[in-house]
This record gives C-alpha cells, structure tokens and sequence, in this order.
C-alpha cells in the first residue's frame, strides 16, 4: 500500500523559502558572475571573440600555440616552483608555530597578537617591506655591508629578481605562515593535549606522538590550509611581477603580458593562458584531495 | 608490583599552589583512591605520578627508587584518562596495541598479547571499530585494555566511574576491582565521589585543599572521620555539639547519650556526635526501645528513594536525618522514639 503524503505545513513551507533565500546570494554570485565569466573565458580561448571581430570557434590554435611553445612550460615549472615551495615552507613554520602556541610560554599573550599581523597586511605593502629589506641597496646589504660583511652593500647576494624566486618566496611565506597557525592552532585547540599526553604514558617519543597522534588529527585543518594558499600561489600576480626575475615569467605574469599588449587580439592568447592555469590549479587541487579522501576512508573516517 | 610513594610533595603553577606538603605511600597492588572536591589538587597527585607534571618540590618514589629524573615515557605507568583520550582515528585494536608498536615489539607478540587482552576486556568482537562507534562503557575499556597491554607497573585513572550511568557503574566497578586482583596491579585512581572511592578502593586518601586530610580504609573514614569536614564530605547527617564528661556520656541539646566503652574516663571535654542516619533505630511505640540512648521525636518530612526511606525527625530543637529500608512508610507528624547503639556513636574532639 502507498503511504498517503501528509501535506506539507505552512510554518514548513516559510523555513523552505528563507533557507532558498539565504542560499540565493553565495548562489548567483557562484553561477552568474563566476561561471558566466568562465564559460566567457573559454569561449574566448577557443576562438570566439566578436566584439574584437575574431570568431574562429572552435579553434584550438591558441591553446596549440601556447602549450606547444617551450616557455610556456618554463613558465609553468616556475608558477609551480614557487606556488610548492611558499606552501610547503608555510605549512612547517606555521604547524611548527601552532604546535608552539598552544603550549605555554611567557609572553605568550603578546605573541598570540603579533604573529596574526600580516595577515592583516596587503601583500602589496610585503613586496614593498621585501624590497626595502632584501633588495640590492636594501636594509639587510646596507647592515651587512656596515658589520664588515662585505665591502660594498652591492655585493649583497642577489635575493630578488632571480629565478629562484626566495623574494617571491619570502613574502608569500612571511603572509601564509600566519594563516596556516590560525587554521591549525583552532584544530589543536579542538583535539585537546590528552591524546598526546596519552601517547607519552604508553611510551611513544616525540616524533612518535607527532607523526601517529597529532597529525592525523590536525590533517583537515592541514589539508584545507594548505588548499586555499596553493590556489592563491599559483593565481598570484604581483609578487612575481615585481619581484620576479624577468622572462621567462610566471603564467599570471604571462597573461598579464598578453592581456596589456597594443595587440588586442593577443587577449585571446591572454585566455587561453588563464584557461590553462585554471586546468592545472583544479588539476592538482582535484588530486590533492582525491588522494586525501582515500587516506580518511583508509583509516575509516567517513 | 611497584610501591609508590610521595615525599613531602609540593606543586606551584605560578602564584597557585595546587598541593601542598604531601607525604603517601602506596603498597604494592594496593587499590588507593584519591578523594577530594573538584579543585583540591587530586589530579594533579595523579599526573605528578605519572610524569606530566614535575613537583616543586619533594620526590616521588618506585620501590624506593626516585622517578624524578625518568621522563613520562619511561617511567612505565599506565592511565586512564577521565575521558579516555582514545586516539579518534585508530580502530579499536590500532588503539590498543599502539603502546606495545611504539615501543617496537615484534609483530607476533603484538598479536599475542593483543588478543589476549581484548578477550580479557571482552572487546574482540569490536576489534574493527573507530572510538566514534563505540558506548561510553565500551571506551573505557579500550582505554583501560590500551594502558593494560603495556604491563604498567602502576596504573592510574582519572574518575573511571564518572562518565557512565548507574548501571554500567557497577559493571565497570566490579570489572576494574576483579581485574585489579588478578593482575595485583598497584592501582591509583581520582574522583570526587565518596561512594565510588568506598565502592572501588582498599584505602582512600582524602585530599583537602592540597593537604592530606585522612589516609584509611573505607570503613574506618566513613565511620571515624578524624575531622568533621571529612565526615561532612563523606555524607554524614547528623553532627551535633556535645559536652563528654568522665564517664562516657554525651550530653546534647535534646539528649544524653551513652557512648561505647571507649570513650569511658577519658575526662570531660566539648566534642561532636556524629550519630550514622542509618544506624539509628525508628521506633513507634516507646515500650520496644531499649532503656539507653532512646529519645523521642516527630517525624516532619519523608523522602522516599525506592530501596530506602529518609525521615527527617525533629527531636527538640535539632533534626535528626533517619535512614530506614523501605519496608514500612511511616507517616509524617508521627510520634517516634529512637534509638542509638553505644558503640556506634562517633565522636569527633573540638579542633582546639
């Protein structure tokens, strides 16, 4: 027999229409501005432009012309190089920092403020603080030069505008560190020290209580941390514009340099360069947590 | 088999001192609770034996051998937190055996001693499971079983009855007692409940304020409580002021008492009676009552909890709590006499 449906309350019917209303926002923003401009985007990569008098669609050449060109893949290797590093150096100092952080120290009040402050701070005014710092003629090679270092603040090695990119490097980390603390210390604010105190009694050194006990636990807040300042890494423009070194560019530096050119047809090359790092950042993001997913259902979390 | 002992053992957390002066010694397979109202320095006794915690001052001693010096992860003690600190994301048998993988025993023996204890907790069939998918029961016995499996020398828990309901308290209770036997495992455990420390301890160490107020068996602090804050935390009613003379009679604003034999030409002086609510006799007729110790009463309120009945009965300007089983209800605004044995009278001398 069917169960007759009981008809649906009136106070019911108002909860539905205030959670679609509460959705409706994050909602629109996501398909119209977001997805409209991506499917833009896309279409503009394959050719279709007819507000520029371009409409080749579907035509692959700029994605041919791009992938099949020996400095885009240096670029990319560069975009990736520095994106990795950044993160995996702010993952350690700021789990190190967490860690530390919730243990007591003296001070610790005071610290808890200080090391949230350049999370406050643009990434702008940190380019600006690497440059007056590290840069040639800057704070670190004039004290150096005046301690009897080196002869001439000229002879500072060179930190920025290199390809190594350890300026680039130093402001996403001196930004990232601070947020990858925040994450992690709210987590092991959570878990509580009785596990690790736990793990001690039963005899499990440091490193033991570390790798068995405390990181799985703080994996999540790892995993999501990590994430968000992957993604702003490999999308991130001025750093490596300003203190990048030179050609070949980052691929944001790439398609800025296509998008600025007095060729405007070159924008669609523009595209499909962004179209390109859009792939490769869900690419690996899609990986990351696919990989992560199979941890958890390995160790039985659901 | 370890003997523990306490020497003069003081900690400070800043301006704070949690313990004060403690001196304990702890037989070897001795059950010892340590008792006290949340606050008093017990758990921190707790987790200075353990290492966690380094005392100020003072030594704490492993069959006469000084543990200052040895970290948590060598002293081989074992506990078990009050909300078990089970590790969320190890099955059942991960969780158990980590103490025995950390400290690199080989894979068979793991497997040995694994089996056995989780037969001994009667966890087998759970084996599989993560601590989420468990009872309250259920966890602390992986707790338990994962401090076991390590052969600690000492075993500690931190309020292991407080978390679970009635009945499993009693499970738990007589579960933890047989296995402690068994194994004769010097065993110490904190809580703030006087029935769990009487339920489950050989001797209790009441801990007031940092101080060690009364270290005994059960029995003896329940019915001679050196102090009458002891007796007040150990659930006594029925404390009232009374001038002792020379031959061993109490005289209280609504009686004279006889006491027991003891306590006969020890001089007069000003002492409390504590007078047990359930070692009083509830009368209704005064020709069934003895001739001594018996004074009347009328009952002035009821309180009725199944197995036991409380009376509250007002005997000239005091009132004297009754604790009776429930064979009878006796109704309220009743006449009644009562009667008191000499010799389970408690007598507390003034605090000079």
């Amino acid at each position: 027999m069917k169960n007759p449906k009981p008809p649906e309350l009136a106070r019911h019917r108002r909860e539905r229409l205030w959670m679609m209303l509460q959705l409706l926002p994050v909602f629109s923003v996501l398909t119209i501005l977001f997805g409209g401009a991506l499917v833009l985007a896309v279409l503009q990569s394959l050719g279709f432009a007819p507000w520029f008098g371009v409409n080749t669609f579907p035509d692959f050449s700029y994605f041919g012309a791009l992938w099949g060109s020996y400095s885009f893949w240096q670029s990319l290797a560069l975009t990736l190089y520095y994106a990795l590093m950044a993160t995996f150096i702010s993952l350690v100092m700021g789990v190190l920092l967490a860690l530390a952080m919730v243990r007591m120290f003296p001070g610790k009040s005071l610290y808890k403020y200080l090391y949230k402050l350049p999370l406050m701070i643009p990434y702008t005014v940190g380019i600006a603080l690497a440059v007056i710092m590290l840069g040639n003629g800057g704070m670190l090679s004039r004290l150096a030069a005046f301690a009897g270092l080196i002869s001439d603040p000229s002879e500072f090695p060179q930190i920025l505008k290199t390809h190594y990119g350890w300026g680039i490097i130093a402001v996403y980390v001196w930004k990232q560190a601070p947020f990858v603390t925040l994450t992690i210390y709210a987590v092991l604010l959570g878990v509580g020290r009785e596990t690790e105190e736990a793990a001690t009694i039963l005899g499990a050194s440091r490193w033991q209580t570390f790798f068995q006990v405390t990181l799985p636990q703080i994996l999540p807040g790892i995993v999501s941390s990590t994430l968000i300042i992957f993604a702003f890494n490999i999308g991130a423009f001025e750093a490596p514009f300003i203190l990048g070194g030179g050609y070949p560019d980052t691929l944001p530096v790439v398609a800025w340099r296509y998008f600025n050119d007095a060729d405007y047809t070159l924008q669609l090359q523009g595209m499909a360069t962004v179209v390109s790092i859009a792939l490769i950042a869900s690419g690996i993001l899609f990986t990351y947590l696919a990989l992560y997913r199979r941890y958890e259902r390995r160790i039985g979390r659901n | 088999m370890t003997k523990v002992q306490l020497k003069g053992v003081r900690k400070d957390f800043g301006a704070f001192t949690a313990i004060e002066n403690i001196d304990l010694e702890i037989a070897s397979g001795e059950l010892v609770a340590l008792l006290g109202p949340s606050g008093c320095g017990k758990t921190t006794t707790l987790r200075m034996i353990s290492g966690l915690e380094v005392p100020s001052f003072g030594s704490i001693l492993f069959d006469d051998k000084d543990v200052s010096e040895v970290p948590v992860q060598d002293r081989n003690v074992g506990m078990v937190f009050q909300r078990y600190a089970l590790f969320p994301h190890m099955s059942v048998e991960k969780n158990v055996a980590f103490g025995l993988k950390v400290r690199g025993t080989p894979r068979p023996e793991i497997e040995e001693r694994l089996q056995e204890i989780l037969d001994v907790v009667q966890l087998n069939e759970f084996r599989h499971r993560f601590p989420a998918q468990l009872s309250g029961g259920q966890m602390q016995r992986v707790a338990i079983a994962r401090t076991l499996i390590t052969k600690p020398s000492v075993l500690m828990m931190d309020e292991p009855l407080a978390n679970l309901d009635t009945k499993l308290r009693g499970e738990m209770r007589r579960f933890i007692r047989a296995l402690q036997k068994r194994l004769g495992i010097t065993t110490i455990f904190v809580t703030h409940d006087q029935v769990e420390a009487m339920e489950l301890a050989d001797r209790v160490a009441v801990i007031f304020e940092g101080h060690l107020a009364q270290y005994d068996a059960p029995d003896a602090l329940y019915q001679r409580p050196n102090s009458i804050k002891i007796a007040d935390f150990m659930g006594a009613t029925n404390i009232f002021n009374a001038k002792v003379d020379a031959s061993g009679q109490a005289q209280t604003s609504f009686t004279t008492l006889k006491l027991g034999p003891d306590e006969i030409g020890q001089g007069s002086r000003n002492a409390s009676v504590i007078l047990r609510s359930e070692v009083i006799d509830l009368l209704l007729t005064a020709e069934e009552a003895p001739a001594d110790n018996t004074f009347a009463g009328v009952v002035t309120a009821r309180e009725f909890f199944g197995a036991t009945v409380n009376y509250s009965v007002t005997c000239g300007e005091e009132k004297i709590i009754v604790t009776e089983q429930s064979r009878r209800l006796v109704e309220i605004g009743q006449q009644v006499w009562l009667n008191i044995q000499p010799d389970r009278i408690w007598l507390i001398p003034e605090a000079a």
